[in-house]
């Protein structure tokens, strides 16, 4: 298979796919912070089976009571994840007395508090910029790591270079699909989210070594061929284990997906996307990106085709 | 073989250890101790097994300047000791108290059902004060509402779906279902601005309106704030209402003012709260007239007045029991100070009470939060009092003389961050990701058995034993196990697949290339090392920053997360290099290495065919 003559493919086809994420990041609201980031409260409601709630009425209620503000997401029949601002002891006591009164009056118990959450803006704002420097620093660590692990191969720079580009390539894919479903399904990103993404870059920097190390490997075997030549006979060989290894993980992750419970179900569709993005990255851009790189253009491949 | 051997025995015990370990429930050398009632003795984190998470920031200001000032280390210590020991003696349950940072606390309460009692406990500035608390309060005139505000006040009869009945059609009048059980009110309407306040207003005065409802289902009989009203029109209408009175005219239920019209109902006291002022939808219209107009006072339901009286007046606090019933009571002592304030307090209260049968109640207030407002039973003089409650329980007594008695926090705290989750949520996660992971992992070993073959199994049984020491030395640390740190651990089994697949693709190239079984499995495992350590240094680098800031942060579910997948990647590395490579050389020694295709499922022919040519 020729990979590397398709390079520019590759790039059109990343781009068409980061593209409206991109969009809808730049297009207000962007991504809807969760109260991790902005502070505030946020809590699970577990109506009694019997009683009969739906998103509209909870939401008028919660104005009702003083919380113009808030917002609802249906989690199941009766069970709602409410959002609102910061909530005291007190103001939280006497909203859940006062939702209990209004839904439920006469079951007992009137309502269950499953989970309740409370971020004061001082921590929220630590967060946002603790986690743009653990960000990049995970960045540059790995970028560093890579350039010395590859130094016995000609420009080993690029090698790291490239892992980076691989690496935001499937970090903004992440992000700007969740910005999509930001607008569409109300989907918050909070700290877990964060944590997935950085899995995400964990994987997708793996990934990329697995078949940088076969191009290490073969550029010192083949140093007579021309480098494009060396990098897709890399890929060819390393392209069984990679969708071997991303087949497994996958088949994992749906079925933590689809039978794991609720709370973690937006983390495994962050390392489902992930996981897809790191595998096509690795092939389709790092490796794409040192050829590219090579050639001194992206256009080349139309021009004539270099294959192997 | 030799070597071989040996490593296959240590790996035997490996096992062996690791089954022990966790088929013991509970762990027990003396100071050492793992393990509870938890599946496998693991330690379950606050999200799997519920429970609360409260963070804090301690908060030192200079009294003059107002500047924030450093808190020392001691102070924290001195702070972290102080709630511990009022957790502990309340037998809430152990906590884990932590120091995060230079001015931060993290209080971690497992298992906790009530996380507001630990709130209380814990305080905050633990600032205790008693106050009078006036019942009987001045109406206060809300100035904001202008006459202009109001565009027309009308009486009528309106039905509970807040309807009204004049205005129904005869169609609605006739059907069997027609409600028509009325209620004599006011429909005021207001303009946009007059009905955004009138909003505010209903709001504050309905959530009074439900605390007090609340305390008086605790005993407490605490009445609400309440909405007074005086109409000038043909003749001068006043009369007083609670939260529970108003409704927005197009609203779903009669309590809440929902909606979005402008037209507010206001019941007409026609029930036996005033029955001085009942009234009906007639007379009211006739005494509003053709231009009436109206102004609003709010009536507070109580005001706690300051009496100087604080947690430093109080010499002792403790449990005890009511000498005549045996019911749960809990004992004060003041000192001189407290003994001569709370004397004039008691008295004040109790001749109050004598001549106008107001019942003023003592408040008192920890950090601007109700504990509890006793009445006052005679002129307490002596310095020595009893609080009694009608729903006083001996755990109830045991907090109560605890936060009265251990007075204020070293330095005054504030809570930043907080999450609860119910153990019942955190079961049924822990549950169904146990599952979802079983279900997960058993499709893996399959696919690499069938794609693989031997080696597939192989690698199969060394995932087994990979998740049998993680698990271990989870159980050992201990780590505990998060919703984070189950993310983390699947990820780390990814990558102990992702090893053992580098080594099989690297071992097929080896044999295709023509090489004995025995050598092809060397070179394979030696190939396939530069690319395994280079992953794993790379996400161990992403650890170590994770972990590092994590720990600046004090965000203890990013820190789970990078632990579990470093500790995950580390073992990993060990059961695909060791475990894996020398089981498959072992079984490079017996006779199922001559059926190559056993090793190589696509192109063994070939080689098969290759080796038995040469």
């Amino acid at each position: 298979m020729d990979f590397v003559g398709k390079r520019f493919w590759f790039f059109v086809i990343s781009s068409l796919v980061i593209a409206p994420g991109i969009i809808f990041l730049i297009l207000a609201p962007g991504l809807r912070p969760g109260i991790d980031f902005t502070g505030g409260s946020s809590m699970t409601i577990q109506f009694p089976e019997d009683t009969s709630v739906d998103q509209k009425e909870l939401r008028e209620s919660l104005g009702a009571h003083g919380h113009p503000e808030a917002t609802v997401q249906k989690m199941g029949p009766t069970m709602f994840f409410v959002r609102t601002k910061e909530l005291d002891e007190i103001s939280k006591d006497s909203l859940v007395l006062g939702l209990a009164n209004s839904f439920a009056p006469n079951s007992d118990p009137q309502l269950l508090l499953q989970g309740f959450d409370l971020v004061s803006p001082v921590v929220a704002q630590e967060t946002v910029i603790n986690a743009f420097w653990a960000v990049l620093a995970a960045a540059i660590g790995i970028f560093f790591y890579v350039w010395w692990a590859f130094r016995n191969v000609p420009r080993p720079l690029r090698y790291g270079l490239a892992a980076i580009v691989a690496l935001l390539h499937d970090a903004i894919i992440v992000v700007g699909i969740f910005a999509i479903l930001g607008e569409i399904a109300n989907m918050e990103v909070n700290t877990m989210f964060l944590i997935s993404l950085l899995t995400v870059i964990g994987y997708s920097v793996n990934d990329t070594i697995v078949v940088f190390d076969k191009i290490r490997e073969n550029v010192l075997v083949f140093s007579n061929r021309p480098f494009p030549e060396v990098v897709n006979l890399s890929i060819s060989e390393t392209i069984g284990r990679s969708i071997n290894t991303s087949f497994t993980l996958l088949v994992t992750l749906l079925a933590l997906y689809l039978f794991g419970g609720a709370t973690i179900r937006e983390f495994l569709l962050v390392l489902i996307i992930g996981v897809v993005a790191g595998t096509y990255s690795s092939i389709a851009v790092a490796s794409q990106v040192l050829v590219t790189w090579d050639q001194k253009s992206i256009a080349l491949p139309f021009r004539k085709t270099v294959t192997s | 073989m030799r070597r071989n051997a040996r490593v296959l025995v240590i790996i035997a015990i490996i096992v062996a250890l690791c089954g022990t370990v966790l088929g013991i429930q509970e762990i027990k050398v003396r100071e050492f101790h793992r393990g509870g009632d938890t599946p496998l003795g693991l330690s379950l984190g606050l999200d799997l097994q519920g429970g609360s998470h409260l963070v804090y920031r301690a908060l030192l200001t200079d009294s003059e300047t107002g500047e924030e000032l450093d808190v020392s280390e001691n102070q924290m210590q001195s702070l972290s000791k102080t709630i511990e020991r009022r957790i502990n003696s309340s037998g809430l349950g152990e906590p884990i108290i932590q120091i995060l940072g230079n001015n931060r606390l993290l209080v971690q309460l497992p298992g906790i059902r009530d996380p507001g009692r630990a709130k209380t406990l814990i305080g905050e500035t633990a600032r205790l004060e008693f106050k009078h608390r006036y019942l009987d309060t001045d109406p206060i005139k809300l100035e904001s509402f202008q006459p202009e505000d109001i565009v027309s006040i009308t009486a009528e009869d309106v039905n509970s779906d807040g309807k009204i009945i004049s205005q129904l059609s005869t169609e609605e009048l006739s059907s069997p279902n027609a409600n028509i059980v009325s209620f004599p009110a006011l429909v005021v309407d207001f303009t946009e601005k007059g009905a955004e306040e009138f909003r505010q207003t209903a709001v504050t005065l309905a959530m009074s309106w439900v605390l007090a409802m609340d305390s008086t289902r605790k005993g407490n009989l605490l009445p609400p704030d309440r909405l007074g009203m005086t109409i000038k029109g043909s003749e001068e209408l006043r009369f007083q209402v609670a939260g529970d009175d108003i409704a927005r005219l197009d609203g779903e239920t009669l309590i809440a003012p929902l909606g979005t019209s402008t037209k507010f109902l206001i019941a007409l006291p026609a029930s036996e709260d005033q029955p001085a002022t009942v009234i009906n939808a007639d007379q009211a219209r006739e005494k509003l007239g053709l231009n009436p107009s109206i102004s609003f006072d709010i009536k507070k339901g109580y005001i706690d007045e300051d009496i100087g009286l604080t947690g430093d007046d109080l010499e002792n606090a403790y449990p005890s029991q009511h000498q005549g019933s045996g019911a749960p009571i809990v004992s004060i002592e003041f000192d001189d100070r407290g003994t001569k304030l709370f004397g004039e307090l008691t008295t004040e209260i109790y001749s109050k009470q004598q001549k106008t049968g107001f019942r003023d109640q003592i408040a008192i207030v920890l950090d601007g939060q109700e504990l509890i407002a006793p009445v006052v039973n005679s002129p307490i003089t002596a310095g020595t009092a009893i609080i009694q409650g009608g729903d006083f329980t001996l755990e109830r007594v045991k907090d109560l003389s605890l936060l009265l008695e251990s007075g204020r926090l070293p330095i005054p705290i504030e809570l930043i961050q907080e999450r609860d989750v119910d153990a019942i949520l955190g079961a049924d996660s822990l549950r169904k990701s146990v599952v979802a992971g079983a279900i997960g992992l058993l499709l893996v070993l399959l696919f690499m058995t069938l794609y693989y073959r031997i080696p597939g199994l192989v690698a199969s049984l060394a995932l087994v034993i990979y998740a049998l020491i993680v698990l271990t030395v989870f159980k050992i640390l201990p780590v505990t196990l998060t919703l984070s740190g189950v993310a983390a651990a699947i990820l780390s089994i990814g990558m102990a697949v992702d090893a053992n697949i580098l080594i099989f693709e690297r071992m097929k190239d080896e044999l295709r290339a023509g090489r004995t079984m025995l050598s092809a499995i060397n070179i394979g495992f030696n190939r396939a090392w530069p690319a395994i350590r280079d992953g794993n240094v790379s996400t161990l680098i992403t650890c170590a920053i994770l972990y590092w800031f994590s720990d600046q942060l004090g965000a203890t579910i990013v820190q789970g997360f990078a632990a579990t997948l470093a500790i995950g990647v580390l073992i990993s590395m060990f059961s695909a290099i060791v475990v894996s490579r020398t089981l498959m050389r072992v079984l490079a020694l017996t006779a199922l290495s001559r059926r190559v295709r056993l090793f190589v499922p696509s192109g063994g022919k070939d080689i098969a065919d290759r080796q038995s040519q040469s």
